[in-house]
């Protein structure tokens, strides 16, 4: 049983850490307001940093609390099947941003929580970037990305729906939304390192309202048409397989809470 | 063989100089180095590429998409190669060399970037990668090491299924026929799972709910907070108030916390280490060689680091001590084709 204090300890390091990632992506608005001082230039390198911490930190507390043999099987053998889905599609690639491995992020965190659809997220980016060679620069936001996809898949089960109709439509329509907007929030952490001049690049001194159009102006001219494609994608994918795929998971997670006990001999 | 820490010190200097220079001359310099690189490691095995897309072919296409990218949106540079009817949106306006120039750069910087990582996902297996992971983080290893364990048993078990299914006559026309395929790969990846829990519960690998059975160490989450509170006030205290000492010195005194919690974290982990990895001389040498290289890029550069076009294009300076220096990289060459002539005198 958790004490008062290690609950309180525990949701403070998830509060700050996913407050400080967010600020990571979306610094690039808000800067100005902070300081119209040419240091700003740096701050894309202090932002990215910062966000690396967070994103330990997070991985530190989320794997302590939740992992047992049971939650280490079912993540290992779950993140090895979506790694070779986005093996496949790194093989064979499917149109635009079509990429299979939201489907059973989004699944595996409605049926299994938070925690799981977090490390299934930010674990199958990085399994995948193993086996493909894609380990980069990228991955850390890619991996912190993907793992909020998994937890807010977790959110959709205050709605009370298990096993009825709608719980597939609400699955699809967030499916809908991370297809553009995981697109949106991955084009942002390079946006500034890209800085250069154009009126679709991030400068330091640029107001938020400017920020914000040169980023719409950049996003619709090289991504938008990518994302709807992935957004079409995810939508095909749960409407066709959620239904089984989520009656199979409940089946298997009424089997996997066996429990050890220990006899004397 | 070279110690995985020696390519990872390797990797931060490729990427410091990489990340330090916008010069075209050095940055070419740099990516011809790193194939070299690349190319000495591909050769022995004859194996495809464990990278999605070769270095070559990416470089090949990033820097003209670049360079098209970037004459396209920006209108901007002395030198106009060509004018677009204003009435286009985004891209009607003066075409210029500097623009070109510019994005072509951008390109050039990214393929460099690209390449520096394929070679370490060349260099280093990944059982590597994973044994260099903290000890504070060993429940994830072993779910990275179950799931990369996993995944050829997966891939055998997509070729059965889909074989089965050729069998009854199913072909895959649309998104409905692949539903017999993914329900038995996700139902027998279920079992599987199952099976492989029932093995690490019969061998006592943290059995019960409780994870590890050892209660949660709060000196360890103090800890965490105390540095990440640290480092986000010393961020803020350069970012807002440009207190730039200041700001450094929280952020340092909370890196050091930081690094203090994982170590208390991965005192409770349990690690074996059957077969230990001799750091050699040549280790040093590729370290000290990757260190050579950045140091003269910051001491001497000076204004050759930073180069733009804008607003009218010049020719780029060299200077040939860094030049000299980026030499450092290409160690690791030596060493892999001194590795494998001595292995072929051993097989004679």
């Amino acid at each position: 049983m958790k004490d008062r204090k290690s609950i309180l300890l525990s949701s403070l390091i998830y509060l700050i850490t996913n407050l400080v990632g967010l600020v990571g992506f979306f610094y690039p608005f808000f800067l100005p307001l902070l300081s119209a001082d040419r240091a700003q230039a740096a701050s894309p390198w202090l932002m990215t940093l910062l966000v690396g911490f967070c994103f330990v930190a997070l991985l530190l507390e989320v794997q302590g609390d939740a992992l047992n043999a049971r939650f280490v099987a079912l993540l290992g053998v779950l993140v090895a099947l979506n790694a070779v889905l986005r093996f496949i599609e790194t093989a064979i690639p499917g149109p635009g941003g079509f990429s299979p491995i939201f489907f059973l992020i989004l699944t595996t965190g409605y049926v299994f929580g938070a925690r799981f659809g977090f490390l299934m997220g930010a674990l199958t980016l990085l399994v995948s970037a193993l086996i493909t060679g894609g380990v980069g620069p990228w991955l850390p936001y890619q991996m912190f990305t993907a793992g909020w996809v998994g937890a807010t898949a977790a959110g959709l089960r205050v709605f009370r729906l298990e096993g009825r109709r709608g719980e597939v439509a609400l699955l699809v329509a967030l499916g809908a939304v991370w297809g553009l907007f995981y697109g949106m929030l991955m084009n942002l952490y390079f946006w500034p390192f890209a800085a250069g001049l154009g009126d679709q690049q991030w400068t330091a001194g640029l107001s938020w309202i400017a920020g914000f159009q040169r980023y719409a102006a950049f996003y619709v001219a090289t991504s938008l048409a990518w994302d709807i494609v992935g957004a079409l994608g995810n939508v095909l994918l749960l409407s066709f397989f959620a239904a089984p795929t989520l009656r199979a998971l409940r089946r298997f997670r009424r089997r996997f809470t066996f429990i050890y006990q220990a006899e004397a001999l | 063989m070279i110690h995985a820490t020696a390519w990872y010190i390797w990797l931060l200097a490729a990427l410091s100089v990489l990340l330090g220079t916008r010069n075209p001359l050095y940055l070419i310099v740099l990516l011809a180095e790193m194939a070299l690189v690349v190319e000495a490691l591909y050769a022995p095995t004859g194996e495809k590429l464990r990278a999605p897309v070769a270095p070559g072919r990416f470089a090949l296409f990033v820097v003209p998409a670049g360079a098209l990218f970037n004459v396209l949106t920006t209108h901007t540079g002395a030198t106009v190669l060509l004018r677009l009817p204003e009435a286009i949106p985004l891209l009607g306006g003066p075409l210029t060399l500097e623009g070109l120039v510019y994005g072509a750069i951008n390109g050039l910087s990214l393929a460099a970037l690209f390449t520096a990582f394929t070679v370490l996902n060349l260099a280093v297996p990944i059982r590597d990668l994973i044994r260099l992971a903290p000890r504070a983080f060993y429940p994830l290893a072993v779910v990275v090491s179950v799931a990369v364990t996993f995944v050829p048993t997966t891939l055998r078990q997509i070729q059965e299924v889909r074989e089965a299914q050729a069998v009854r006559g199913r072909r895959m026309r649309g998104l409905r026929d692949w539903l017999p395929l993914f329900m038995p790969l996700l139902i027998g990846g279920l079992e599987h799972a199952l099976q492989l829990a029932e093995a690490l519960t019969a061998r006592g690998f943290a059995s019960s709910d409780a994870p590890f059975d050892a209660p949660r160490d709060q000196g360890v989450r103090y800890g965490l907070l105390g540095a990440l509170l640290l480092l986000l006030t010393g961020g803020l205290l350069r970012l807002a108030w440009n207190l730039q000492v200041w700001g450094w010195l929280l952020m340092l005194l909370g890196a050091v916390l930081f690094g203090w919690a994982l170590r208390r974290a991965g005192r409770s982990a349990p690690r074996s280490t059957y077969r230990r990895i001799p750091w050699t001389r040549a280790d040093t040498l590729i370290t000290l060689g990757a260190a050579l290289t950045v140091i003269p890029l910051w001491l001497r550069a000076g204004a050759a680091r930073l180069y733009s076009p804008y607003p009218a294009l010049t020719l780029p300076l060299f200077d040939p001590w860094v030049g000299l220096a980026f030499l450092g990289l290409t160690l690791p060459v030596f060493q892999l084709y001194r590795a494998r002539v001595a292995a072929a005198g051993a097989a004679l």
